[in-house]
């Protein structure tokens, strides 16, 4: 029961059918992503091919400083794709973002797989890149649409805040209730995915230990601990980028710096 | 005693750009004046009372409040005290009671006394807003009603500069009327001081104004019956 089934190459391409059915989708309909069909395909061989080959090296070797410069690469790459999303030119969010990122993931991965699965060493790379590759692409979900949010509303209700500046507001009362939202609006989706897990999914990990042959009753666990620690490391890194970055929004006399598009 | 307040070679630049706005532009007001800052549209008359309330930053000069220059005084405290109140009336999404008090839900005026419903009522009256009442929604006012709350507004903090920024150019003849009434009562009766700027040609009936009008990017003293 527990042979894992290897997947051949001619397996592997038959399921480009997948791929097909969306491309046709798009053909017919004049939806305008085939070129995005394609990429992410082809992105989506490429890039975990490479990460299947650096995790077999990896594994291998186990040297905290590799495992750590993976951890890195996978970070720095979260920042592009989050810098692509959001699309601001006026303020700089990028280096406070990275270094919360860097930190509050390594904070977290490090909690989960040293003490809660109690792991020796902590870098144990089995557990701690997967671990940390779980925290980074939930949390930079959570904040790019943080970031597109808050620098959205400053600009649309730059008047409002501009008003409660003008009647003796600090920034911080001045901004309030567009932090407040843009940092649920970021939060909401993790906090989401607790209620429907089990129920209307079996999340990606807990499906992948199942077919590799785990117990159910232990992967359950395992996923526990995942769906806990996206909820905690997304409002950790939410909350320390979203205080730098409306900061930045304001200048040394606390004017709102962002102007309507 | 200074100034209540002291503009020194004042200039300003928007960004992006390096054509200057204002080029050493000075003016000082005294406590208790009635100014009124004339000039075409697209000179910078807003931009000058953003300048004095740190809205917007300068490139080069000073501007002084009672002598300390406001660069120096906590942005919150100074805009306690030079209240800015912008072209287009903003109301939060609540009563006009709660629009009222939004002032006293920031830190800053937390040591100031809320005045009680009775006293809005009254206040309204005199604001030409008998007809509305504190528990219904602001949103609902028409813009010349909004335009008043927030002069009232402004005014509950006791601020001791008052910035009106074209105050009357979205209102139509009446409602401007009751907005330059109250101006003049402000000034006359509670011995405010205003600066006011406008493109429109206002003659204060009951107060003596100090004209002063914006051309070639400094203000120069137009006409006055001190």
């Amino acid at each position: 029961m527990n042979q894992i089934i290897n997947i051949s190459t001619g397996q592997l391409l038959l399921a480009l059918v997948f791929i097909l059915i969306a491309q046709a989708t798009s053909f017919i309909y004049h939806l305008g992503l085939n070129r995005d069909i394609t990429i992410g395909t082809l992105r989506t061989f490429s890039q975990l091919f490479l990460m299947g080959y650096v995790l077999t090296y990896i594994l291998k070797t186990s040297n905290p400083f590799l495992v750590v410069s993976v951890f890195m690469v996978m970070v720095v790459s979260a920042m592009f794709i989050i810098k692509g999303r959001v699309r601001e030119k006026q303020i700089p969010y990028i280096i406070p973002t990275f270094f919360t990122m860097f930190v509050s993931y390594l904070a977290t991965a490090l909690f989960v797989s040293g003490l809660i699965i109690g792991i020796t060493p902590w870098w144990e790379p089995r557990y701690f890149i997967p671990a940390g590759g779980m925290v980074i692409g939930n949390s930079m979900s959570a904040l790019a649409i943080s970031l597109e949010r808050m620098f959205r509303d400053m600009r649309q209700q730059k008047e409002l805040v501009e008003m409660q500046l003008s009647l003796g507001a600090n920034y911080r009362e001045a901004s309030l209730n567009i932090f407040r939202n843009a940092v649920s609006a970021g939060m909401i989706p993790s906090i989401n995915a607790m209620m429907g897990v089990g129920l209307v999914f079996i999340p990606g990990m807990m499906s992948g230990q199942i077919l590799a042959g785990t117990d159910p009753l232990i992967a359950i666990r395992y996923q526990i601990v995942v769906m806990l620690m996206l909820v905690g490391s997304t409002a950790l890194s939410s909350i320390i980028v979203m205080l730098i970055v409306r900061r930045r929004c304001f200048g040394s006399g606390e004017e709102v710096l962002l102007s309507p598009h | 005693m200074p100034p209540l307040l002291e503009i020194r070679n004042l200039s300003f630049a928007y960004e992006g750009s390096t054509a200057l706005v204002f080029d050493r532009l000075n003016l000082t007001v005294q406590k208790g004046e009635f100014i009124l800052i004339k000039g075409p549209s697209g000179t910078g008359k807003s931009t000058l009372l953003r300048l004095i309330c740190r809205l917007n930053q300068p490139q080069g000069g000073s501007i002084l409040f009672q002598g300390n220059d406001t660069t120096s005084i906590v942005p919150a405290k100074l805009r306690s005290l030079v209240s800015y109140v912008a072209q287009i009336p903003q109301m939060i999404d609540a009563t006009v009671e709660e629009n009222l008090l939004l002032p006293f839900s920031f830190a800053i005026n937390a040591g100031k006394t809320r005045p009680g419903t009775e006293e809005l009522k009254a206040m309204l009256c005199k604001f030409y807003l008998a007809d509305i009442s504190p528990v219904q929604s602001a949103m609902k006012l028409s813009i010349g009603q909004k335009q008043r709350l927030a002069l009232m507004r402004a005014l509950l903090q006791e601020p001791l500069l008052l910035l009106l920024d074209e105050p009357t150019s979205a209102l139509d003849h009446e409602s401007a009327a009751m907005v330059f009434s109250i101006m003049e009562r402000l000034n006359t009766e509670e011995h405010k001081t205003l600066i006011t700027v406008t493109h429109i040609d206002y003659k204060p009936e009951t107060v003596r104004p100090l004209i002063y009008k914006l051309v070639h990017r400094s203000l120069h003293l137009h006409e006055s019956d001190h």
